[in-house]
């Protein structure tokens, strides 16, 4: 007899049609209004590619609910092989496009292998979590994860697409802390990348971030090594960026780094802060209610380099105002936080750590895609998922919500296939 | 609880926090920082275009539109945003040299971001090629502008003036009313006298642009531009036909005419010679045509129907009789002999042109007779013809409504000049040429055209001026500018009929061939000595039909000769074609006729080079 599932779940699947929707009208914005009569080519079939590979997202997404559990734990590691293969092949077939050598191109379709790599990363990393028994998180168990993670990431390096490696760095810490690593390190592994980040926005900031981290880390270890280790580690970081910055790298180099946090000043705004200049001009000029679809002054006049793609946040804040903006972090929430709920009813460690997986895997995007357009980051090009166009990255992260609504679809087939 | 769910909802807070953390920056930008990212989003993409209103239009007396608006329009290129490959592209649509375009491109280019006119003076034809192939050329934009063009034969040169771009001084001087660089100013005569009525009030296009400079749309669907409003139309009291008559009759003569309605001081016609085409100031100017017509030795620039100053010569004639019955030296029977001069010049001077005998104060201004006017002369105080000339007029700036400073004073001597003059001492001798309007002492052609007004008026000084009304096009509300009052000058009529009396005689006996057919006309003729050259200047003065006067009229032509020669004719053809809408050939007009054009101006010799002593 045939099993009739009904999990499917309809929040997450309303809120990616909502992003989905929210992404193709900024896209038609950047691409179709006004302006774009005096666009070449290429910006403007930026939508109607975008809808050709919404198609295919969606198909994929129904193949994905029929699939059944068993062949996502099946094919997590040769899926994981052939994003690896596909990475070495784009190093050596590939394309070069905004210096990043990462696109494959097969026929009339061009892959960005990098976002496929996140799917079989992901699955790989959580068939690893999953057939691990006894539950216990060892160093050497942490170390596979990690070199699961970073094998990709290297050969992305490799490509000279350090935005995209850069969401596999943080990835590290979302699967370690979702497999049970201990607290307290993984404080310890992400405190000093925070503190690197205020010793370059604000070197007073990062002091007093380095002492209250490590009395909180003293009142919860009770532990003096363990605080020692915590002060060297926030405090080199600290001591190393200012080094960096003011001895190591070149002038150019610092002032990459450094322009994000007044990319206005008179030595940024003609080069290296002229997306964010323009970026903060667009979103910061929408106001409450935004300038209306296709009214934006900053958009419609192409002042914003990459506004379809990477800084397609600037057309949402600047014709949707912070009304609109709040509405997209909203969705977002709701589709993150939602994803989490659905891998912790599935109760089975493969379908948890996909779900984390994906979750944070969006999360990293999301911060450092509408920090970089408000600023509040350097630029980093990466999308912001479902919105910005890209077929590849569309495809990843939509293939990763599928296989998620999926497991949960066929949750009760687990206890079949337990270990 | 066990350690999952407490990870979940670390998680779960850590995606709120960082959320919130993005919540926080959007407010800052879009809700706390918002003006300041919105004005730089408006300086970015948005540009005011400043809309040039079309100029009023004027008309003349019979509402012929004389001088009405085309739009031109000039291409700016943003260089920084120009793709330099396409300026042949843009040279073959707009059919000129590609040098020319790339050599104003190169000089644009220095400044990069910097908007420069690359070709000005574009037809709609031309800009409609352009505006078609704009997405193949980036950075280029336009601007309308308004170019004058003038629709009659009458090109009333010097009243008109011109107009051009607002010079930087200028724009210092009048910033406050809301010029801004590259608009347009009245230069001279009306366009200058009522630029701030004419001008109009520019208005403001926002639009949409993109990072390469080209206009993108409207911004706000237009919601935030003002409108031009177009300015004033100009009603002129000057009659084109006249006008252009006018202009027609100074062929080869240096000199001027403005002919007043005596009844209100309205111009029917005012023309200075010679003179020069306006048509050029409306494209840009080759400096080599300006030079050649600053520097001609014509003196083309030179308005003399408001600046010339000459001396009257018999003109003034009336007026000394006005004078001498006024103080009662004479009345209306007196006579005095004339045998060829005045007997204290000895023959050698003071001479008349022929010997009129015993004759009264008509027939002494119907022959012009010297001898007489002298002994008026002799008898009267310089400083009592002093207050009568200048209360006709004489020696005062009078009200003419252009540029004030173009409007020459004159100059009627009294005792003080002559004690300055002669520091020796002087005699009543001295002054005795002042009574054939000889000697010191200078006029201009308004002050001629408002006495001979006043002469038939009855003793009413008008005050001339070139504009009946000013209307707005759009609501068609009509205002009339402020004139001085006319003054009513308390002068006695038995003695006003005495001088209309010669002064009729002047044309129908004296000067018969000045006699209008079917119009009866009062006049006087001069010759006046001159510096300029060997030959005298011909004045003259009348106004017609003798019992209602409607035209008054006074020319200027120098160094011609008798006033009944150049002058005289030319002003009662005039007269003629005013009150009669035509002129009438036959008989011994037509010979008349064709001979004024013989009456030229004496040929100066070139400035250039000057004359060298003989030998």
């Amino acid at each position: 007899m045939r099993k009739r599932y009904t999990n499917l779940d309809p929040v997450t699947l309303l809120a990616w049609i909502a992003l989905v929707i929210i992404g193709l009208m900024a896209i038609y914005s950047a691409t179709h209004g006004p302006s774009s009569q005096f666009y070449q080519f290429n910006p403007r079939q930026n939508f109607g590619n975008q809808i050709t590979w919404l198609g295919i997202c969606l198909g994929g997404m129904v193949i994905a609910l029929i699939l059944p559990v068993r062949f996502f734990q099946q094919m997590a590691f040769p899926v994981y092989g052939i994003t690896l293969l596909l990475l070495v092949a784009a190093l050596i077939f590939g394309r070069e496009v905004n210096g990043a050598k990462s696109w494959l191109y097969i026929g009339p379709m061009s892959l960005q292998v990098s976002e496929l790599a996140k799917v079989g990363t992901v699955l790989a990393v959580a068939q690893v979590v999953g057939m691990r028994r006894p539950k216990t998180m060892d160093l050497r168990f942490a170390f596979l994860l990690v070199g699961i993670i970073m094998l990709p990431a290297s050969l992305i390096i490799l490509q000279n697409d350090t935005g995209t490696a850069l969401v596999f760095f943080g990835l590290v810490p979302i699967v370690l802390f979702w497999s049970g690593l201990d607290l307290n390190l993984l404080l310890l592994m992400i405190a000093p990348a925070v503190a690197g980040y205020f010793a370059i926005v604000s070197m007073p900031t990062a002091i007093v971030f380095v002492v209250l981290f490590v009395a909180f880390m003293w009142w919860r270890t009770r532990n003096t090594r363990f605080s020692i280790v915590s002060a060297l580690m926030t405090g080199g970081v600290v001591g190393l960026a200012n080094v960096a910055i003011t001895m190591v790298l070149s002038d150019y180099q610092v002032q990459r780094i450094l322009s994000f946090t007044d990319p206005g000043a008179e030595q940024f705004r003609q080069n290296v802060g002229f997306h964010q200049v323009n970026s903060m001009a667009a979103i910061g000029s929408g106001g409450w209610f935004g300038k209306g679809f296709l009214q934006g002054t900053q958009t419609q006049g192409g002042y914003v380099f990459e506004q379809s793609t990477d800084f397609v946040f600037s057309v949402i804040g600047e014709e949707w105002g912070f009304f609109g903006s709040l509405v997209v972090l909203f969705l977002f929430a709701v589709l993150l936080i939602r994803l989490l709920q659905l891998g912790a009813n599935i109760k089975h460690p493969f379908a948890v750590l996909i779900a984390a997986g994906a979750s944070g895997i969006y999360l990293v995007h999301i911060f450092i895609n509408i920090g970089m357009a408000t600023s509040l980051l350097p630029v980093i090009g990466i999308p912001l998922p479902f919105i910005s166009y890209g077929g590849s990255a569309l495809l990843a992260n939509t293939a990763l919500l599928a296989i998620v609504l999926s497991l949960h679809l066929k949750k009760d087939d687990f206890s079949i296939y337990g270990y | 609880m066990d350690e999952g769910r407490s990870r979940l909802r670390i998680f779960m807070a850590l995606i709120v926090v960082i959320l919130g953390i993005l919540t926080l920056r959007l407010g800052t930008l879009q809700i706390v920082e918002r003006s300041s990212h919105t004005g730089q989003s408006v300086n970015n993409a948005v540009r005011e275009w400043r809309v040039q209103p079309p100029r009023g239009r004027f008309y003349d007396r019979e509402g012929v539109l004389m001088v009405d608006n085309e739009p031109r329009f000039t291409l700016f290129v943003t260089p920084r945003y120009f793709h330099e490959p396409t300026l042949p592209l843009l040279a073959s649509l707009l059919e000129r040299p590609d040098s020319l375009l790339s050599a104003r491109f190169r000089t644009a280019a220095k400044n990069p971001f910097q908007r420069a006119p690359i070709q000005a003076d574009v037809s709609f034809e031309e800009l409609s090629r352009v505006l078609e192939q704009r997405h193949n050329l980036p950075g280029i934009d336009y601007e309308i502008t308004q170019k004058r063009t003038y629709l009659t034969d009458a090109r009333m040169t010097h009243a008109m003036g011109y107009v051009r771009e607002i010079s930087e001084s200028t724009l210092e001087a009048h910033r406050e009313e809301g010029y801004v660089w590259g608009d347009p100013f009245g230069q001279g005569g009306l366009e200058r006298q009522y630029e701030s009525e004419v001008r109009g009030v520019p208005g403001s296009d926002f639009k949409m642009i993109n990072i390469k400079g080209q206009v993108v749309a409207e911004y706000l669907d237009g919601q935030e531009d003002r409108a031009a409003k177009n300015g004033l139309d100009l009603n002129l009291t000057i009659d084109a036909d006249l006008q252009a008559f006018a202009e027609s009759l100074f062929v080869n003569k240096r000199g001027g005419v403005i002919a007043l309605d005596p009844r209100n001081g309205e111009v029917l016609a005012m023309h200075s010679a010679p003179d020069y085409d306006l048509e050029l100031f409306t494209h840009r100017l080759d400096p080599q045509v300006w030079d050649s017509i600053r520097t001609h030795k014509d003196r083309p620039l030179f308005n003399r129907v408001t600046q010339s100053q000459f001396m009257p010569g018999s003109t003034y004639k009336p007026l000394i009789a006005l004078l001498a019955l006024g103080v009662r030296e004479i009345d209306a029977d007196y006579e005095f002999y004339c045998g060829g001069g005045h007997p204290l010049g000895g023959g050698r001077i003071y001479k008349c042109l022929d010997s009129h005998g015993s004759i009264n104060v008509i027939e002494a201004i119907k022959y012009s007779c010297n001898t007489f006017f002298f002994e008026m002369m002799r008898r009267i105080d310089v400083n009592t013809l002093h207050r009568l000339a200048t209360t006709v007029g004489f020696g005062q700036r009078p009200y003419l409504d252009i540029a004030a400073s173009e409007v020459a004073v004159g100059n009627v001597p009294d005792s003080t000049y002559y004690n300055r003059l002669f520091p020796r001492g002087w005699t009543q001798g001295n002054v005795m040429n002042l009574g054939v309007g000889q000697g010191e002492g200078e006029v201009t052609l308004i002050q001629l055209a408002r006495y001979m007004a006043a002469i038939a008026n009855g003793g009413t000084l008008v005050t001339p001026h070139l504009v009946r009304s000013m209307v707005d096009p759009e609501t068609g509300q009509a205002s009339v500018p402020d004139f001085p009052e006319p003054v009513r000058l308390d002068l006695n009529q038995t003695y006003l009929d005495i001088l209309r009396a010669g002064m009729r005689r002047v044309i129908s006996e004296q000067s018969w061939w000045l006699e209008i057919p079917s119009v009866p006309a009062i006049g006087k003729t001069g010759s006046a000595q001159n510096t300029r050259g060997d030959e005298d200047d011909s004045v003259f003065i009348m106004a017609a039909p003798a019992d209602n006067p409607e035209i008054a009229i006074a020319v200027f032509v120098e160094n011609a000769g008798f006033g009944s020669g150049a002058a005289g004719r030319i002003g009662s053809f005039m007269v003629e074609r005013y009150l009669t809408g035509r002129v009438d050939l036959s008989g011994d007009r037509g010979w008349i006729w064709t001979q004024m054009f013989n009456l030229n101006s004496e040929v100066l010799p070139d400035r250039a080079a000057p004359r060298q002593p003989a030998g």
